[in-house]
Order: structure tokens, then C-alpha cells, then sequence
């Protein structure tokens, strides 16, 4: 599988514009992020990898606009970006589920800010159920679920807004490695899907590996504060595999990057 | 996880293996040379215990994705073709071999002769005595309700912990 979604068009759908992002802590300013310029085309599937405390999370805060930047721009389809983004949804580690609503009622969680159609609202909530291969567990709770089944609930709450654009945080890395396989293939199975309305993916992860295997394009990431130090194509037929030749050249060329 | 010797648990018991990770062994079998790769080096690939993945192996087996000839972990031609399928065609091709399965099989009988389809969770594990060694029954119970729900053969309501058969007068809410 090449890209299903590519070369349709080649509009941007967010750009950061020198972007830099600085806290204020008790012992004075840090900067985080600085001056971060990328952007990502509609279909594309982006991945950033930078070490444990790079600023991954809070780049992609930045992206779908619970946080601004204090220097530079975000561009969402070429208009600045103010306040939050909802066209955007977001995938988390933890998966980011309430205890206390079943699985179906999670899903319909998302929906909630976006429409009072309570018909239209369940026919979401089913339709992407049966899309991330939910279909059996509406009524579920969280705490009856393995790993990726509550990937798949965050997965199917995120598609059920039918963003534009799908933001991860590291979304397999809470998972065991057999299970984190199979999310990672269905997530490929789903984007290249053509019904599904969100085409465009960014996913933050810490693990070359996992971001070669995925994304067309890799955002590199150094620490301290997060800066671009790489930003390259993948040029590589799905499915990958890690043993081919060229994806070990990709882990040691973005890897001699990191170091 | 509890110690599980893969290979001394009784046919009967369902091991406490989810369905993402049976899908995601094929998967990672799939990707191999013939298909197939040494149980030993497969449990040191994926860094897990050979207990563990010799329980996973166990479960995917369970479904006729997979064989073991020798000591090698062999995808069948069923496996390839779950894999090759859609996210909902895979449940479909699940259910035809998880609904054969005696412990869900009994659950479905017992389920069906009820007046109204539905019996309780205590029910359910006095029926599932005979068929699971008590040591086993916990784990069991999970696997049954997850991948009972995965196939979709009966509902599980955890709040009145009741099972029940997902036929469709019963799904009116
Ligand atoms: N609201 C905040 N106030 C102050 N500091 C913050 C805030 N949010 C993040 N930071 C700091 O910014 C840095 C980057 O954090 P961030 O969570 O974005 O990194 P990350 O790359 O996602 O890390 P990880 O791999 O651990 O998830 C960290 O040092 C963190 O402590
Ligand atoms: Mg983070």
C-alpha cells in the first residue's frame, strides 16, 4: 500500500510558523519548543519522534490549540489558529476513557459538544464502532476492557467527530508489543479507507521504529528545548518491514540525528 | 500474569489472552519467511516469557489461526485470510470458531433453554464448573466475556452482571 490519499490534492492542512512555546516555572522561563516550523499536507500521515521530554505533548497541545504559542503561528487550512480546534481530535496513551460510562457512552462523549441530534449522535457512535471492530462491547466498561480494546474505544471516539485532522499521543506505547502490532496495522486499514473522512494524521511517538513503519513523513525532535533537527520522507511500500535493508537505513540515519 | 504452562492447561480452559494480541502474533507471523518462526526465538524477539507466549500461541491456535509442527509456530491459510480481511469480516470469520468452542457452546445452550435468555453471572460459572478446573475459573470468566463479546454469541451486563443472548428483541433498549 503506497499513500491512498496523497497526490488528490496537496493543501495544507496545519502549519507551525516558527513556532517556540516557553513556561514560566518558580526558578524562572524555559523554552520547551523553539522556533518549530513544519507543516502537514491533507492525506499525510506524520509522525514526530523526539526523546522523553521534547516537547512532543505539548507540540501537539499546540496543534489542536489548547495551548498557544508565545512566539509564531499556527496556520489550520492557512488561517490562524485562536482557541481550540475542532476539527481536530486527539488519541491519548492512556486512552483518556471515564470509568463510569460504558464503552458506546464514551464514544458518544466526543459527539456531545458538536450536535444535540441524539439519532444522529447514535448512528456516529455505531458507525464507528463497527469501523475500529467494536461491535459487541456497547455496553462495556473501561475496567472490563484489555489495552486494545480501550485503544479502540479512544480510537472511535476520536473518528466519530469526524475531524479533519487526527492528533496521537503515543498511542501504543501503554500497549503490550503483540497488541501495539495489531493496533498499528488496523490503524493503517483504517486510513486508508476512503470512506473515513479524517485523512490527514499526526502522531507523536519515542520509538524510530514504530514511526518508520507508519508515517510518510518523520519530524525529528531534539531535547532541550525541542528543536526540528530532521525532517524526512519515507519512501517505502506498505506494509514495512524491519528487516528490509532500507528501513535500517532510515532507523540509523534518524537515529544519528537524535544523537 | 499468572504462571500458565501453555501446554497443561485442559482443552476446556480459555486462556486469559485478548484478541488484539492473537490478531497481533498472526500479524507479526505473517511478516516472516514461510510464515513461520522457532517458538523460542519468537518468545526472545517479543521479550516475553515463554510461558506467556507459549499461552498466546495456545490461544491463536484455539482458533485454527496458527499450528505448531516441532517446535515452530506455523500461520494456516485460515489465519492469512483473517488477517487479509476487513476489521469487521474478521469478526465474522472469529465467531464461526470461537461459537464452536465447548465453553461457549454450553453458555449458548444455557442461555437458550432460559425463558427469558438471560441467566446470571453465578449461574454461569456453577455451569462452567464441570468444564474448568477452579484454579482456572477467573480467567476464564474474562475470556469469556471479552471474546463472547468480540464474536458477539451473548451480552454481558456487567452492572446486573448478567449475561444474556444478543438476539434482536433483546437489543431494543
Ligand atoms: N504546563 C506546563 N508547565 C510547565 N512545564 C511544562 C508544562 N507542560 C509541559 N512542561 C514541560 O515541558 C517539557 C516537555 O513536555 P512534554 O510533555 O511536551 O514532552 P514529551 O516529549 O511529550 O515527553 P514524554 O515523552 O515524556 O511524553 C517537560 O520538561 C515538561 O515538564
Ligand atoms: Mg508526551
Amino acid at each position: 500500500m503506497t499513500n491512498p490519499h496523497l497526490n488528490q490534492t496537496e493543501e495544507t492542512i496545519i502549519e507551525m510558523k516558527n513556532v517556540s512555546k516557553n513556561f514560566m516555572l518558580p526558578q524562572g522561563q524555559v523554552t520547551v519548543l523553539e522556533n518549530i516550523s513544519f507543516k502537514a499536507v491533507e492525506g499525510e500521515f506524520v509522525a514526530i519522534v523526539g526523546p522523553s521530554g521534547a516537547g512532543k505533548s505539548t507540540l501537539l497541545r499546540l496543534m489542536n490549540g489548547l495551548l498557544a504559542p508565545s512566539v509564531g503561528n499556527v496556520l489550520y487550512q492557512g488561517k490562524e489558529q485562536h482557541g481550540i480546534n475542532f476539527e481536530s481530535a486527539m488519541v491519548f496513551q492512556n486512552f483518556g476513557l471515564l470509568p463510569w460510562l460504558t464503552v458506546a457512552q464514551n464514544i458518544e462523549l466526543g459527539l456531545e459538544a458538536r450536535t444535540k441530534d441524539a439519532a444522529l449522535k447514535k448512528e456516529k457512535v455505531n458507525r464507528y464502532i463497527t469501523k475500529v471492530g467494536l461491535d459487541g462491547y456497547e455496553e462495556a466498561y473501561p475496567r472490563e476492557l484489555s489495552g486494545g480494546m480501550k485503544q479502540r474505544v479512544g480510537l472511535a471516539r476520536a473518528l466519530a467527530i469526524e475531524p479533519s485532522l487526527l492528533l496521537m499521543d503515543e498511542p501504543f506505547s501503554s500497549l503490550d508489543v503483540l497488541t501495539s502490532i495489531n493496533l498499528r496495522n488496523e490503524l493503517l486499514d483504517i486510513w486508508s479507507d476512503r470512506d473515513n473522512v479524517v485523512n490527514t494524521m499526526i502522531m507523536v511517538t519515542h520509538i524510530i521504529e514504530e514511526a518508520i513503519e507508519l508515517a510518510d513523513r518523520i519530524i525529528i525532535l531534539s531535547n532541550r528545548p525541542g528543536k526540528v533537527v530532521g525532517d524526512i520522507k519515507i519512501d517505502l511500500p506498505r506494509p514495512r518491514q524491519k528487516r528490509d535493508k532500507r528501513f535500517i537505513e532510515y532507523v540509523d540515519r534518524i537515529f544519528s540525528l537524535l544523537a | 500474569m499468572k504462571s500458565s504452562e501453555g501446554d497443561t492447561v485442559p482443552p476446556q480452559s480459555l486462556p486469559e489472552i485478548g484478541i488484539s494480541q492473537i490478531l497481533g502474533l498472526v500479524e507479526l507471523l505473517i511478516g516472516k519467511e514461510g510464515a513461520r518462526e522457532d517458538i523460542y526465538r519468537l518468545a526472545g524477539e517479543l521479550s516475553m516469557e515463554l510461558g506467556e507466549t507459549l499461552t498466546v500461541i495456545k490461544a491463536a491456535e484455539m482458533l485454527g489461526l496458527v499450528h505448531t509442527p516441532g517446535g515452530d509456530v506455523v500461520v494456516e491459510a485460515f489465519g492469512t485470510k483473517v488477517i487479509d480481511a476487513s476489521i469487521p469480516e474478521r469478526k465474522e470469520l472469529l465467531r464461526e470458531k470461537i461459537e464452536l468452542l465447548p465453553v461457549f457452546k454450553k453458555v449458548r445452550e444455557f442461555l437458550a433453554t432460559e425463558e427469558n435468555h438471560e441467566v446470571t453471572r453465578e449461574q454461569v460459572s456453577e455451569k462452567l464448573a464441570e468444564l474448568i478446573p477452579n484454579e482456572d475459573a477467573e480467567s476464564s470468566f474474562s475470556t469469556l466475556v471479552n471474546w463472547g463479546r468480540y464474536a458477539e454469541l451473548f451480552g454481558y451486563n456487567d452492572d446486573s452482571q448478567t449475561f444474556y443472548l444478543d438476539t434482536d428483541e433483546d437489543r431494543g433498549e
